[in-house]
């Protein structure tokens, strides 16, 4: 547990220190501050419109930033040779594994909380609201983010950085376009033996179209808890199970 | 004694990726440690031992071949708290200090802070490295690094201390001081595996050595039995004489003449007639002794594959 800890500050240390790493972030908050081009609509409408569109930003930077961030673990360590003078201490792969994972995660947390911190005071100075709710809408884009992240740590016990990166490009394009269209054409077109193997796949298939509510927090309803607490489980489930993965490849690597 | 390190017909090969092709690293390695011993790990580039190093410390896992550190099979987690690591090329998180990075991997080993504050001082002035610096490791020089390195596999007071190529980078005071505390590792009851190029420094710091080459053991055994030609003394004269040469030849194995003394080795039973050779040359006798090559004839001798 001690040594979980010690890996995941280090991460978290290790990220904030990377330039390319701020110039994302600063890029996206850059981004969240002129998003309301939009001086005739009334003043309800601003809100929905605001809170709606920056949710929409900080999910796209939360999964880049995922990416960015969970592939400069592993293949970063193994290629620098850092990895040796930890896996030669009382530190076993699985702590590491995980204990850097949680790092990533820490650190994905820590941005989008900035962010949602962000467009909440945006969002006080320019109408004058206070509109907490963003919060419910970060905490599913942090969600989603832990599932990219889990994908692309998953990824780089196998391959390098690029490969890992296009794969995570592809997967999140397929994560969101599988509803509606990709059931229709798959799932119920298709007959027989296929039939089933597209079922499957479509089941495997994590939904991340679940985890964009900045419709729903737009309006300002946002969603029931019944529905937080399914998607939570849901993406507890895929993270798991791409750690579970993960680590069962690098537990046999040769470094 | 015990065995602290041992292997057992261990072999591990590589496959790249895509290609199908195996790169056999190490094949059917035997060897063992003694407890209490310095002990040395020689090859030319590519024999194979940073391999086996990193199965020594369960970084690699050996396709075939059984192996126990310290008691424990390979690969234990609990074994590597009281194992010393210096890597080939110490590579740390350029952006801690010395301290931080020591306290960082002191916490890995499972010390607490104020340990770890206390043996840190002591160890990076041990190395030579300035205490309290804000130069991160990133601007440290190449001997620098290897010198914190060393102060790093030190930290949590190994009883076994594996050290890859321990004197490359360091200046000639840097290799003597590097000398000094692997020797005082052993006064202090430790074990320390080395593997090196210097075989100056093997041969001066190590009780034992096994030589690999392509990933097999070619010679291993005590420095002493191996570098003791058996049966063959070296008779040493002060003094040089031009007839030197003509009258030792047909009985000696070499003679050669250096800084005006005359240093021939000859074949044990014919000893006394060399010494009597020698005083008619009117040369004096300054020391009879067993011949001793050295490693680097040794070395030479094996990876070669002749003799000299
Ligand atoms: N991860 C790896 N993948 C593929 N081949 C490897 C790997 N590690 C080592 N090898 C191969 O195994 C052989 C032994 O390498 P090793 O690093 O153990 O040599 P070495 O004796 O330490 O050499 P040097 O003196 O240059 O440090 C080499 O042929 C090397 O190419
Ligand atoms: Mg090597």
């Amino acid at each position: 547990m001690r040594n979980i800890a010690f890996l995941a500050l280090n991460v978290i240390a290790d990220s904030f220190r990377k330039k390319i790493f701020y110039v994302v972030f600063l890029f996206g908050l850059a981004m969240l501050a002129p998003s309301p081009l939009l001086p005739s609509f009334e003043l309800g409408l601003q809100l929905e419109f605001l809170r709606d569109v920056s949710l929409s930003l900080t999910s796209l930077f939360g999964a880049v930033l995922a990416v960015i961030v969970a592939v400069a673990q592993l293949p970063v360590e193994i290629e620098k040779k850092t990895i040796y003078n930890i896996l030669s201490k009382p530190v076993s792969r699985l702590e590491y594994y995980v204990g850097k994972f949680l790092g990533v995660i820490a650190t994905l947390a820590i941005i989008l909380i900035v962010m949602g911190i962000e467009i909440i005071l945006l969002i006080y100075f320019r109408l004058k609201t206070f509109s907490p709710i963003v919060f419910e809408g970060i905490f599913l884009v942090f969600l989603e983010s832990c599932v990219i992240a889990g994908f692309c740590y998953f990824l780089t016990t196998f391959a390098s950085i690029p490969v890992s990166v296009l794969a995570a490009i592809f997967f999140y394009v397929l994560c969101h376009v599988k509803t509606g269209y990709l059931y229709e054409k798959l799932v119920e077109d298709a007959s027989g033996a296929l039939r089933i193997i597209a079922w499957s796949v479509y089941y495997l298939i994590p939904n991340l179209e679940n985890y964009n509510v900045s419709q729903q927090v737009g309006y300002g309803h946002g969603v029931p808890f019944g529905y937080v607490a399914r998607v939570f489980s849901y993406a507890l489930l895929f993270t798991a199970l791409f750690i579970f993965l993960g680590y069962n490849v690098f537990r046999r690597k040769d470094l | 004694m015990d065995n602290v390190i041992l292997l057992e017909n261990i072999r591990k090969t590589f496959r790249s990726p895509m290609l199908r092709i195996k790169r056999t690293a190490i094949s059917d390695l035997s060897l063992g440690v003694r407890e209490n011993s310095i002990f040395g790990l020689l090859g030319p580039n590519g024999a194979g031992k940073t391999t086996t190093l990193k199965v020594i410390l369960g970084l690699v896992s050996p396709d075939s071949g059984t192996g126990n550190v310290l008691g424990k099979p390979l690969g234990s987690k609990s074994t590597r708290a009281r194992i010393g690591f210096l890597p080939e090329q110490p590579y740390f998180y350029g952006f801690m200090t010395a301290e931080k990075a020591m306290m960082f991997y002191g916490h890995l080993a499972g010390l607490d802070t104020e340990t770890i504050r206390n043996r840190s001082e002591k160890l990076l002035s041990l190395v030579g490295l300035p205490i309290g610096s804000h130069l991160t490791l990133e601007k440290y020089s190449k001997g620098m690094l290897q010198r914190f390195g060393i102060a790093q596999a030190l930290l949590n007071d190994p009883d076994l201390v594996i050290m890859d190529e321990p004197s490359s980078g360091l200046d000639p005071v840097g290799q003597k001081e590097i000398r000094e505390i692997i020797i005082s590792l052993k006064e202090r009851g430790k074990t320390v595996f080395l593997s090196s190029h210097q075989l100056s420094e093997v041969e001066s710091v190590c009780d034992s050595v096994s030589i690999i080459n392509s990933g097999r053991a070619v010679a291993q055994g005590q420095l002493d039995d191996l570098l003791e030609v058996k049966g063959v003394s070296l008779v040493t004269f002060t003094g040089e004489s031009e007839r030197a040469q003509k009258v030792f030849s047909p009985l000696a194995r070499k003679v050669h003449t250096e800084n005006g003394k005359t240093h021939v080795e000859v074949d044990a039973d014919k000893v006394y007639e060399i010494i009597t050779s020698g005083k008619e040359l009117g040369l004096y006798l300054q020391t009879v002794g067993p011949f001793r090559k050295t490693l680097e004839d040794l070395f030479m001798e094996i990876v070669r594959g002749q003799e000299i």
